[in-house]
């Protein structure tokens, strides 16, 4: 069964087509990263799966429901670019705001964020207020705050683009731990190559607005992936294949 | 003594010594100009009169700007949720805001009657339109990847108000209580001398200027000062229990 089905997607704002008709699967528990250049719709088709926009044309279903049925039930889990965190609560506060707005929708699976912190290496910045954190800690919150709730979609928008390169590195590999084998599943869209192929199962290459996916690469390196997987040669050649993807989808 | 103690000791002192210095080298005939030794004086002897004027005046600018700032909570918030309110409410608010309040001190008391109720209703009046700007303000800076992650677990109106626009308000909101600190001083000051209560460092000072007693009148106006130090002084203190997490909190340089 897929955890996201989109038949003839469409969005446009005015005249502006966004999306163009898109058609897609994606497999529960799997790993999806969107990848293509700044301002093609991207993050509008993330708004619109997430049912924070609606779609203006076409059909989609998020876990079998519509995406605003998903949302008003906290299926959706979103890890924003910038990680808003209040500056006014601590980093355990922060890490349950999700589930302390709109209780009542609190899904059986929703958790304490504890032992997430405690995963995630903040075991001891409980108490710790945002500005005392560095950006790659509080970006570790933001994906703590997500899987509190327990959903089966994780909705990431190029969460680590405002990182520098190591913390970026350590970022993935605290991310692959946490989504392999919680059977949730992401759709993630960035800009860099090399994490989109670190990873993911399948690369969607997409092309400048309106965005339609030019080339689906499936990544078939093994799991669970740590670090190393970035010294594979079938990385090297994969990151290539979606270089070339890219290249071909820029062009008119 | 910490700089933060020190430095507006040494500022204060620095002020009333030149005063002092150009009152007495300059020679400056005592109705023009009091020295300040002059009038801390006549403070001194008269301590309790001015002690329970204070207290009269400072209950007046607290409860009305309390209040203010309540019914600008309410008014900022529709203005923050509403384009259509905000600009309903835009022209009101500064009309009454450039109003000169002194103007309608006298209708007010007609209306309300003497004593505490005109005094506090005017404070209020006037602190009020800060204070919603400030709340607009304050709210429309929420953090939008916070505001986006609240609206993708379908959080209420209501929640979003409490948790995120409200705290977000809250340093627009101190900065406008430092300006209204002042103003509603002068409002409480300036209906005390208008609402045949005899109550008040404003009735005092009324009463100084009619009789033209110098001493009585800079007696007040020195109380009004240091009502104000006061003010700013647990404002401060407030500000740093309430806002420990904002940027303006943290480690000054030294």
């Amino acid at each position: 069964m897929s955890r996201i089905e989109l038949r003839d997607l469409t969005k446009s704002f005015g005249d502006l087509a966004i999306v163009d008709p898109l058609s897609l699967d994606i497999a529960t528990g799997s790993f999806v990263s969107v990848i293509g250049p700044s301002g093609c719709g991207k993050t509008t088709l993330l708004r619109v799966i997430a049912g924070l926009e609606p779609a203006t044309a076409g059909s989609i279903t998020v876990d079998g429901q519509t995406p605003r049925a998903a949302r008003s039930h906290k299926r959706v889990a979103m890890v924003p670019q910038q990680p808003g965190l209040l500056p006014w609560r601590t980093v355990y506060e922060n890490a349950r705001l999700l589930l302390d707005v709109n209780r009542r929708a609190n899904p059986p699976e929703a958790t304490e964020p504890t032992p997430l912190l405690h995963e995630v290496g903040l075991g001891e910045f409980f108490d710790a207020y945002p500005h005392e954190l560095s950006g790659g800690m509080q970006q570790r919150v933001a994906l703590v705050r997500a899987l509190t709730l327990g959903a089966p979609l994780l909705v990431m928008d190029e969460p680590f683009a405002a990182l520098d390169e190591i913390t970026r590195s350590e970022m993935r590999s605290i991310l692959n731990r946490l989504v392999e084998g919680r059977g949730v599943t992401v759709l993630f869209v960035t800009h860099s190559i090399a994490e989109a192929v670190a990873l993911s199962d399948r690369v969607l290459v997409s092309s400048p607005r309106p965005t339609s996916v030019v080339v689906d690469v499936a990544i078939d390196l093994p799991r669970p992936r740590t670090a190393d997987v970035e010294d594979n040669p079938r990385f090297v050649e994969l990151c290539a294949t979606v270089r070339h993807a890219l290249h071909q989808g820029m062009q008119p | 003594m910490s700089r933060r103690v020190l430095a507006p000791i040494v500022g204060i002192i620095g002020f009333l010594a030149l005063w002092e210095a150009v009152v007495r080298i300059g020679d400056v005939r005592p109705f023009v100009l009091r020295a300040p030794s002059r009038i801390a004086a006549y403070l001194a002897d008269h301590f309790g009169d001015y002690a329970s004027a204070a207290w009269v005046t400072a209950q007046h600018a607290l409860i009305g700007s309390l209040i203010g700032l309540l019914v600008a909570l309410v008014i900022g918030s529709a203005m923050a949720a509403s384009r259509f309110a905000e600009q309903a409410a835009q022209p009101v608010l500064t009309l009454l805001q450039v109003t000169p309040f002194v103007a309608y001190i006298a209708s007010v008391v007609l209306w309300l009657g003497s004593g505490t109720r005109p005094a506090v209703f005017i404070v209020a009046l006037v602190c009020m339109p800060a204070f919603a700007f400030a709340t607009v303000d304050g709210m429309r800076s929420a953090d939008p990847a916070a505001r986006e992650l609240l609206a993708s677990v379908d959080a209420s109106r209501a929640e979003v108000l409490w948790r995120l626009r409200l705290p977000s308000a809250i340093p627009s909101l101190f900065t406008t209580a430092r300006y209204n600190v002042g103003l509603a001083l002068i409002a409480s000051y300036l209906v005390e001398g208008g609402n045949f209560a005899n109550e008040g460092l404003g009735a005092i000072g009324k009463r100084a200027a009619a009789l033209n007693e110098g001493d009585a009148l800079w007696g007040a106006i020195f109380a009004m000062a240091i009502l104000g130090t006061i003010g700013l002084l647990l404002l401060s203190v407030l500000q740093r229990l309430v806002m420990g997490w904002h940027i303006s909190q943290r480690a000054r340089p030294t």
